[in-house]
């Protein structure tokens, strides 16, 4: 049977498997066939998982065990899924678009991807990314670069590219992600999306392969904002497993319950911030069509100054290649991945690496090595999270309540549309100089979000932040500037 | 300009084997960006402030070992390249001369 699958959502595909309008079965095989009429050119998907029709029938089955009681079955229950190649899948292939673990094979699950799992959400398959986490674009991946949906000459955006393009291009109808400068956003905003990147430490980091661990988070990659939310509010919680996840208390309404009566969020920009230059004038008039909508919606838009923000990318980079430089020490050969013979065991380590990692991976971290070696780790390193709190004081006191502060801040997600494939790629200061606007999303903690607002053929993205655990108000405000509260 | 000699240092740091097409194309690079993050000398910065992420603290829990199963054993030991039985073997690093 057809099922139109470009208009679904989580809730109308609830809807519908409820009504037996269509199986769960039905429905994973009316994706996994569009995955076989686009893969090729998109290139969003690594590997379809041979299992998928089989989790989509155990799904049916809870749902007619679920009708025979009268009684519901979960929202995601037999919803298809693309799950970015770094989020780990008990017994799946996870290779973060790395040579090194071209054959690895996951040997427990991610917490965030066990939630779903336990829902019954259906597994489709690993998407394309930038190796291991580092790139804007996709096309550092070891296994060639995905395209952008809506402009094949195009990039998707990065690291996300692959789950960004299978929402976009209709392969999933919802995926999840992973954001550590901007890398759920930036390709939801390329690809015309919605992305999510959560409050640090409100999604477990447990079965996520590292890339920077203070800044890392899973998120979802979804066509609304109430699709991002519905699997938000299953993905996120406090994990035994990992030591930085946050309790339920940290993230709540508290935030939007403060707010007097039904007032709407007040939204700051940081005008000095936008007025830097390098943004692209489609960006510039999308973003005043967007400050536009949200007064016309009965927002308060205020001006608010974030002084500290020119040194955002470079206190994010310094910390970005001192602890990637860490957390890639582990891919060594020996417990698992690629191993190459050297003349003995510690040259093992040095063929390895050089065989296994990719050009950017390798040149992270030797920065980082460098940021933290003796001699120049006050410079650097000390100094960048000296910085590094100054920029999050400056977040926090533009969202002090008391001192008459936002509820929201508002900027562009990029600096400009996607860019064609090959334009930034040899030039690794251009590919960071993408960033401007989300890693302050990372440095923070905050959570922001990336919504639709360009007129197609290139599509753009706006980004709201919001305070510690108040998605909440990202959601309600995501909502209504997509006309999704009608 | 960063040079070879250094690059090498690092390398060796980080176990990765260099070029030496790949230290000079680096070396440029690390030019480039290294020029660029050197701006964070201009902040006016205290530097006794902590570096602390929003409100986050140390969690510690006891450092125990915890028993897992004979299946999950298996799929771990399977992943590395060299198996021994219940070992994982690697080479020699000290050399007896």
């Amino acid at each position: 049977m057809k099922i139109d699958i470009t208009n679904l959502t989580i809730k109308k595909a609830h809807e519908s498997l409820k009504r037996g309008d269509f199986t769960a079965v039905e429905l994973t095989r009316s994706y996994l066939n569009e995955i076989a009429a686009k893969n090729k050119e998109v290139h969003a998907y690594l590997e379809v998982f041979d299992d998928a029709l089989e989790a989509a029938k155990k799904a049916d089955e809870t749902m007619g065990e679920a009708r025979s009681k009268n009684k519901d079955f979960p929202l995601l229950c037999g919803i298809p899924f693309a799950i970015k190649d770094n989020i780990l899948i008990k017994g799946k292939t996870a290779s973060s678009a790395s040579k090194i673990l071209e054959h690895y094979k996951a040997t427990y699950y991610a917490t965030a991807a066990l939630r779903l799992a336990q829902e019954g959400a259906v597994f489709l398959g690993r998407t394309n990314m930038d190796e291991f986490a580092m790139g804007g674009s996709t096309e550092n991946s070891a296994y060639g670069p995905t395209k952008n949906p809506h402009d094949l000459s195009r990039v998707p955006g990065g690291t996300s590219g692959g789950s960004a393009a299978a929402v976009a291009a209709n392969m999933a109808l919802v995926a999840l992600g992973s954001d550590t400068g901007g890398s759920i956003r930036q390709p939801a905003s390329f690809c015309g999306v919605v992305g999510l990147k959560p409050t640090y430490g409100a999604v477990s980091r447990y079965g996520l392969m590292a890339a920077v661990s203070s800044f890392d988070q899973i998120g979802p990659i979804a066509k609304t904002v109430e699709d991002a939310e519905i699997v938000f509010n299953v993905i996120h919680g406090k994990d035994i497993k990992d030591g930085t996840t946050i309790t339920e208390e940290r993230v709540s309404t508290t935030y939007s319950l403060k707010r007097v009566g039904k007032k709407k969020p007040v939204i700051g920009i940081p005008r000095l911030f936008l007025s830097m230059g390098g943004i692209d004038p489609s960006v510039k008039s999308a973003f005043e069509a967007a400050e536009k909508r949200f007064k016309d919606l009965g927002y308060e838009i205020k001006d608010i100054e974030l002084p500290a923000n020119k040194y955002a990318l470079s206190v994010y980079y310094i910390l970005n290649f001192a602890e990637v430089s860490s957390n890639m020490a582990r891919y060594d050969g020996v417990k698992y991945g690629l191993h190459m013979d050297g003349k003995d065991g510690i040259d093992d380590y040095f063929k390895t690496r050089r065989g296994g990692l990719g050009r950017e991976v390798i040149r992270r971290i030797l920065l980082g090595t460098y940021v933290l070696s003796s001699g120049y780790y006050d410079a650097y390193y000390n100094r960048a999270n000296a910085v590094r709190r100054m920029i999050t004081e400056d977040f926090l006191k533009a969202f002090d309540s008391s001192g008459g502060g936002v509820d929201l801040i508002a900027t562009p997600t990029t600096p400009g549309p996607a860019f064609k494939i090959g334009e930034k790629s040899n030039d690794p200061m251009a590919m960071y100089l993408e960033d401007i606007f989300t890693v302050t999303a990372n440095l923070t903690g905050l959570p922001a979000m990336s919504i639709p607002c360009g007129a197609l053929p290139l599509p753009l993205g706006l980004q709201l932040t919001a305070r510690h655990g108040d998605e909440k108000t990202l959601f309600e405000a995501g909502k209504d500037f997509l006309g999704e509260l009608e | 300009m960063i040079t070879a000699a250094e690059l090498e240092h690092l390398a060796k740091l980080a176990r990765i084997d260099l070029s030496e097409d790949d230290k000079k194309s680096l070396a440029k690079e690390f030019d480039s960006i290294l020029g660029y993050i050197d701006q964070l000398k201009k902040a006016d910065v205290k530097m006794d402030a902590e570096g602390r992420v929003g409100a986050i603290k140390n969690v510690t829990r006891p450092d125990e070992a915890v028993k897992i199963s004979t299946e999950d054993r298996e799929l771990l030991l399977n992943e590395a390249p060299d198996r021994e039985g219940d070992f994982i073997a690697v080479k020699k690093i000290i050399s007896q001369d």
